[in-house]
């Protein structure tokens, strides 16, 4: 997910379908951190082994299992109306199963979402459960906020196996595991059939590389009479990492962040590399509007006016909404390979919970098959858990097993302690010198910035 | 038996009744209480806030004046006063200007002359989020309304928003736009308070229209330049909505100013000190400022 998510209307959009997932919640103030009882919940079984269907384990034991006495919890989301029916559904078919625990669940826009969180906490009236953005866990975890639920997983053998890796990697921290994954997005290519048909192209797919994108983008660049080019061979957003410089450092065997998350890696020739090959495609081979441009036309592919688009698995919806005949493909391979970047949107407990177990029964839920495959229908993202990955998602929609292979290949957006600081300056310094305007190569940009990204990672 | 008459005339001179004062108290005590509660508590803590590092989730820690020495050093804060101040230095006096100028000539007797004054307060009453949303529109580089009729003139399209040295400037203009309304009440207040007595006389001793203006009209509105201007300098450094709303996705080195410096640090980058320490050094330099210009009315402000 992003940092900024007041950029375009594509990020708003983005910004409401990542809602979609989000189980978090919130509760009441109060300093319970005391691990779970064992007298409450009889061990439960993993709710679903890959192959198995939905409807079976919507039933499963693990979405019951709460004992415990009748509790109110809070589950805070960032999102839309839409997400806010959408997680009010799954909250409603968990209070059927959970019938002692009900569920209050609140929306916010992504900004204010953040700001009342922290000063929810600092006041110590935090909701129980809320959704956390994969790269800003660090930033709450960090800080001793949220509630270990590995005690609550050993008692019960939860299976953490029934959640895709790095979805449930992204909420790891040496010592314990700081919440579910709840949804997950991944990266790859959009494409317009009828621009590909009119110019009797054939669609992308797996054999695709940097230079056959540069290519096709630029037999898809088509200028009007009057000079102006009137559809673009190529779109994607620049102002966040994840959509998709990020992407294009990886593929250019380029890294952003050492493990330890004390250097920087952008200034590398790889990671340059990436980042210039983007420069280019704006200003060099001008396949793309460039951020003026996008600051005022949205995202061009869903205006009918680009006919590829490298951007999030959150914008399907958004995209069959605006009536598009498109396909999805992977993302063209780099010199250095395949890759794509994975975000999850995990659900986390608030360590000052009173409900500890209503909490955590409830974070288990929205990853079980049940909750997932309502998620699923939404569109908005993909579900986390495996076996609605592999199974009814993969077929839910035209292109679907593309997403849902691309985890197998995908990055992990970077994710650590001064993630928003860090890349408000490493963006600042894009926005103004590579993308914006071509005013520095990316090597020179990124060689620039990059003092400035350490000393950010030095204060941590 | 001399009986002191009762009445308004025998209170002149003196102070208030001792009943009016407990009026008076129990008036004030709502705004009191508000600022006392409201302002001045969460202000002071301000300042205990700006000496320790805080990222508002574990307990602060103090550091004395670290943060004051840091934000001097501080590029992005630097820039951000240089554009404040800019914003400030430009939109002020320019928006009286043309606010004085619009009082004047709406001041008449035309027919709709009401209706006119009422579309110059309307952008006043719309939210700055509204109106940032319709000059996004016409600040557009790519189908804007300002390009395109610029261009029927031939002049090539420019990013209003996205060009550095163009970028404050538009938000000066849309500010300037938004805010003229409330300035051309206050002079069109100003304006019909002045008698006409003193028109006709100077009219009689000769005085052309232009004369009258000069001698007599700004003269004697001075004192309502001098209140909106204190609104508005003091409101210029506060800028914060326009940017947030109009620069997406994020203000860049020319466009970010000191609150949302303030704003981006406190609640997006975990450092709650290090935005009170910011905050105290910008209402210490508007302090300042309105310090200097109350000092300079006796120069220029004539009260009747």
């Amino acid at each position: 997910m992003i940092t900024d998510r007041i950029g375009s209307g594509g990020q708003w959009r983005r910004l409401g379908a990542v809602l979609g997932g989000a189980a978090i919640v919130v509760a009441a103030c109060g300093g319970s951190t005391a691990p779970p009882s064992t007298s409450t919940a009889p061990p439960s079984v993993p709710a679903a082994t890959a192959g198995q269907s939905a409807a079976a384990s919507a039933a499963a034991p693990s979405d019951a299992g709460y004992t415990g006495p009748e509790a109110t919890i809070t589950y805070s989301i960032w999102g839309d109306p839409q997400e806010l029916k959408n997680q009010q559904a799954i909250v409603d078919a968990f209070h059927v199963t959970n019938p002692k625990i009900t569920v209050k669940v609140t929306v916010s826009d992504w900004e204010p979402y953040w700001d009342k969180l922290q000063t929810s906490i600092a006041g110590g009236d935090a909701p129980d459960v809320f959704a956390m953005d994969g790269p800003l866990f660090p930033d709450y975890q960090g800080r001793d906020v949220l509630l270990d639920l590995k005690p609550f997983i050993d008692r019960e053998g939860y299976d953490l196996g029934q959640l895709a890796d790095q979805a449930v990697a992204d909420f790891t921290t040496p010592g314990g595991q700081f919440g579910l994954p709840r949804d997950l997005n991944v990266v790859a290519l959009y494409y317009n059939k009828k621009m590909f048909d009119t110019a009797g192209i054939p669609y992308p797919d797996d054999t695709w590389d940097w230079a056959k994108l540069t290519d096709v983008a630029k037999k898809l660049t088509l200028k009007g009479s009057d000079g102006k080019t009137r559809q673009w061979g190529f779109y994607t957003e620049t102002t966040d990492m994840e959509n998709d410089w990020s992407e294009l450092v990886w593929q250019n065997g380029g890294d952003i962040i050492s493990a330890d998350h004390k250097t920087s890696l952008v200034g590398s020739d790889q990671a340059a590399g990436g980042v210039q090959f983007l420069q280019d495609l704006i200003w060099k081979h001008k396949v793309m509007p460039d951020a003026a441009i996008t600051d005022a036309l949205g995202d061009a592919f869903e205006q009918g006016q680009a006919a590829m688009e490298a951007n999030g698995s959150w914008l399907v919806a958004t995209h069959l909404a605006a009536g598009l005949d498109f396909g999805i493909a992977p993302l063209p391979t780099g010199p250095a390979g395949r890759a794509t970047s994975i975000n999850p949107t995990g659900a986390v407990v608030y360590k000052g919970t009173k409900n500890p177990d209503a909490a955590w029964a409830f974070v288990k839920y929205l990853a079980s098959p049940a909750a997932q495959t309502k998620l699923m229908e939404l569109k908005a993202s993909l579900p986390a858990n495996k076996a609605v990955l592999a199974g009814p998602f993969a077929t839910s929609f035209d292109g679907a097993k593309v997403l849902a292979d691309a985890i197998a290949y995908a990055h992990l957006k970077p994710s650590f302690k001064g993630f928003n600081d860090w890349t408000t300056a490493l963006q600042t310094e894009l926005d103004a010198n590579v993308f914006t305007e071509p005013k520095k190569t990316a090597k020179q940009a990124l060689t620039d910035v990059l003092p400035k990204l350490d000393e950010i990672l030095a204060s941590q | 038996m001399i009986r002191r008459r009762r009445g308004p005339a025998s209170r002149r001179g003196g102070g208030p009744l001792a009943g009016e004062g407990r009026w008076a108290a129990a008036f004030l005590a709502p705004t009191i209480l508000g600022l006392a509660l409201l302002s001045a508590g969460p202000i002071l803590a301000t300042l205990a806030i700006s000496l320790t590092k805080w990222d508002l989730l574990t307990a602060p820690k103090l550091v004395g004046l670290d943060n004051y020495g840091a934000l001097l050093t501080d590029d992005r804060f630097l820039k951000a006063l240089r554009n404040t101040f800019f914003y400030t230095v430009v939109s002020v006096p320019v928006g009286l200007a043309i606010a004085l100028g619009l009082a004047i000539a709406l001041n008449t007797r035309l027919r709709g002359i009401a209706f006119i004054r009422t579309a110059y307060f309307l952008p006043v009453v719309t939210s700055t989020i509204a109106v940032a949303l319709v000059w996004q529109w016409i600040y557009s580089a790519d189908s804007g309304l300002l390009n395109q009729v610029l261009g029927l003139f031939g002049i090539p399209p420019q990013k209003w928003l996205s060009d550095p040295t163009l970028a404050m400037p538009s938000i000066i203009a849309m500010s300037i736009w938004q805010g003229l309304g409330v300035n051309i009440i206050i002079f069109l207040a100003g304006l019909q308070a002045i008698p006409s007595d003193l028109l006709d006389a100077a009219s009689v001793d000769g005085a052309g229209s232009w004369a009258r203006l000069r001698h007599v009209t700004l003269p004697l509105l001075t004192p309502a330049v001098f209140f909106t201007g204190v609104l508005s300098l003091i409101g210029s450094f506060q800028v914060f909505d326009q940017i947030f709303v109009l620069v997406k996705p994020r203000p860049t080195e020319a466009t970010i100013t000191v609150v949302y410096f303030i704003y981006e640090n406190g609640f997006k980058f975990f450092k709650m000190g290090y935005a009170s320490a910011a905050s105290w050094i910008l209402f210490l330099i508007v302090a300042l400022f309105t310090a200097v210009y109350f000092r300079s009315q006796n120069r220029w402000v004539h009260y009747q």
